[in-house]
Formats: C-alpha cells, structure tokens, sequence
C-alpha cells in the first residue's frame, strides 16, 4: 500500500499541557482519510507538523514519498491547504487573490479556477474582506483545488458554513477527486459528514491517535449489546469488552469492539443471552471509543 | 433510486448502492443496455466518495448485473429471469427481516404484526 502520508513517532510539545506523543500516522494514497478528535485533541497541530508549520521535537514525516522538511518546496507544491481561519489579504479582490496564489503553484489549472469561480457564483471583483463565511469557504477551496494537488490537507473546511454551501464545497470537492484520484486528509466536527465521504477514519485524543482503521471496520466492529442474565465476573471476552452498564440486577447493555455473530455463543456459555445487538454509526462509535480511551476500562458501570 | 441511501448505517455504503441497483436491474426498471450515471455523477449526486461508487459497479459486473466498459461507462447487461426473481425474493426478504428486528425491538407479537399486515395489504376489505 503507497501511503500519502506517513509520520513515525511524532512528538511535539507546547507547553506543559499539551503535547503529541507517538504519533503514528497511515494515509494511504487515494483515500479520503476523516481525523477526527474533539477540540484540543491535537488536529490541527498535527496538520501544521505536517505541512512544516510547526518543528517537531522528535519523529519522522514522509508526504507524497518525499521527507519534510528536507523536500518541502517539492511536496508544497503538490499539495494543496486549507487551513482553520482562512488567510487571504483583505486588500485584494477575488480575482487578484486567485492571480496571487497562482504564481506560486507550477501545476495551476486556471481554467478549474474559471469553472469554480462560475459554479460558486463568486464575484471577481470584490474584496476578499467583504466576502460572507461562505463565499470565504468557496474560495479557499477554489484556490487549492485550482493548484491541481495530489494531496489535500483540509482543516475544518466546512466548519461554520451553511448546508447550501457545504453541500456545494464538498460536491466541488469530490468532483475534483473523481477526476484526479487525489489523496484527501480532512478534520471536521461533523462527523455525519465524514461518514458519507471517508473511506479511512483516524481518531485523536489528548495528542494521541486512539485508532486508525478503514472506515467499514471501524464501523462494523464496534456494537451496542443488550444482554441479560450474565455474570458479574465474564473474564476474558473473545471480543473486547468496552463499557458495560448495568440496568436492574439483571439487564446490561454492552459495548463491545470486534464483535462478530458467532460470539453470541460466548455470552450463552456464561448463561446469559444476548437480546439484542445494535449497529452503532460513526458518531457514536466516536463517542464510545473516547468514553474508553479515557476512562477505566470495563467491568463497572 | 438512491433516495434512502443512508450513511449511518451498518451496512456499507457500496453494498446499499450495488443492491438498489440490482433490484432494479431485478425489477426492469434498468434495461439490458441502459447505463449507470458515471462515477463522478453519482459521486457527487450522493456527496460520496468516487471510490464507494466504483465499489459498487464493480461488484455488480462480479456478479454479472452490468459490464464496464473501459472509456464508454457501465452498462445494464441481461439477466436471466430465475436470476431476476431471486434478487427479488432477497430484496422481499430483506424488508421483512428489517421489519421483524423492529417489532422485536418494540415488543410486537407476531399475530400483532400478522392482523396489521393482512389490514393493510390492498384488498382485505379494510
């Protein structure tokens, strides 16, 4: 598997309080990879090591096969950027912020840039100062789509924008990777979104990636169990025990990771039964797996 | 077609996609011939990753439902008619175990599920 992006015991500290530690990362090329991790987790930093932003104090970055920051020049300029808060000059008008980043991007399709400026209905002539959140959005990814990239790093790009719009920016988005067969490493809060698009999911906590997995896996091993009738004390489970939640005496609800059908016979052998096994989706597979990466792991509820 | 595509579920996306599609293959209303929208299309009617969609084509020309041709697109191919009425049956199916989880989940007995049905079905007087 090439991998787009790949880091190997990154560490970085701000601070006493926050730090990444370890920090292992997998992105395959030609996957829409969604990094997911609640405020402060360490995306965005992650993404500014990435990009040469930031100095790491200890580890390796590779992107697009090349080290950074030995060969930053070389990889900036196949990769396109759009960061938390946008940074335009408040100066310029649309079209000269386009003319702007242009010079800087040896593959620039100007006539991508005329097509999404059209589709976005964007006017040319204003001032990127009085541009609405929206407008602002569209032109960010206007501007790192038109630099036809072979990676994209998006910071939240939808973060704050209305469904309208992000429905046009991610169809913009993924009518780009149709054709270009780009590599996508996005963040966002919203995760429903993530899990329409993403076919790879990492997530980070405390500065730590807590999982990496591909998007189907992710989703398909992670279970809410309502069980009745086993013991206080199951020992070794042959799937691992997340959360356990004790109702009244004799009813439980279980949250369980690597679970598959034929392990329903574990919990028989206990004497219990399974009553039911619910799919959970992204977002609470999300909330599930930091509630444990957390918290004392099962056992009480 | 694609209207109850539904991203949170457990199922995956490419499997949803294939299987609406071959039931409608199943169904006639895609007809030997006809073609799929393109991967781009689809891709950004659903705002799904193109790789989902090609996913999906590419299970249905495994199994024999569409035949991709390289440059010009998919395309419908024809199918046998017993072939046709087991996806059918599969889709028939699928819907009745759906529905059976969800009494089951509400506490519906059967003969409960049984009275509604033969209520609702065209036809029964009701």
């Amino acid at each position: 598997m090439t991998l787009a992006i790949q880091t190997q015991g990154l560490g970085y500290r701000a601070g006493k309080q926050f730090a990444i530690r370890d920090l292992d990362l997998h992105v395959p090329a030609g996957a829409i990879y969604g990094f997911l991790g609640p405020n402060g987790s360490g995306k965005t930093t992650t993404i500014r090591l990435l990009l040469g932003l930031l100095r790491p104090q200890g580890g390796a970055i590779t992107l697009l096969g090349e080290p950074v920051p030995g060969r930053l020049p070389a990889i900036l300029a196949r990769t396109g950027y759009v960061p938390e808060r946008p940074h335009l000059y408040p100066s310029l008008t649309v079209q000269e912020a386009i003319a702007y980043h242009r010079a800087f991007y040896p593959r620039w399709d100007q006539r991508r840039a005329d097509d999404l400026l059209a589709g976005f209905l964007l006017e040319p002539g204003r001032q990127t100062s009085r541009l609405s959140k929206g407008e602002l959005g569209k032109l960010m990814l206007l501007l790192v789509l038109a630099q036809s990239p072979d990676l994209l790093l998006l910071d939240e790009p939808t973060d704050g924008l209305d469904p309208v719009v992000r429905r046009e920016v991610l169809t913009a988005l993924l009518d780009y990777v149709s054709q270009r067969g780009a590599t996508v490493f996005i963040s966002s809060h919203l995760v429903h979104e993530l899990e329409r698009i993403c076919d790879w999911v990492g997530v980070m906590d405390q500065g730590r990636l807590v999982t990496e997995l591909p998007m189907e896996t992710f989703k398909n091993g992670i279970k809410r169990l309502h069980v009745s009738g086993v013991p206080a004390e199951v020992g070794a489970t042959p799937f691992a025990l997340v959360a356990r939640q004790v109702h009244d005496g004799r009813h439980e609800t279980w949250i369980v990771r690597g679970w598959q059908g034929p392990m329903r016979q574990y919990i028989e052998g206990l004497g219990g039964t399974v009553r039911e096994v619910v799919d959970l989706d992204l977002e609470e597979g999300f909330v599930e797996l930091l509630r444990t990466a957390r918290g004392p792991v099962a056992g009480r509820s | 077609m694609f209207e109850q595509i539904d991203p949170r579920s457990a199922t995956p996306l490419y499997a949803q996609i294939a299987t609406r599609l071959k039931v409608a293959i199943a169904a006639g209303d895609l007809v030997p011939g006809a073609g799929l929208p393109s991967v781009r299309q689809l891709a950004a009617q659903l705002r799904i990753n193109p790789a989902t969609v090609v996913q999906a084509y590419r299970e249905l020309e495994t199994e024999g439902f569409v035949e991709m041709r390289h440059g010009a697109g998919t395309f419908v191919r024809e199918v046998e008619g017993a072939r046709r009425a087991r996806t059918r049956a599969g889709a028939a199916t699928r819907l009745v175990r759906a529905l059976l989880a969800e009494a089951a989940r509400a506490g519906l007995t059967v003969e409960e599920l049984r009275r509604a049905l033969v209520d609702e079905l065209p036809g029964s007087g009701a």
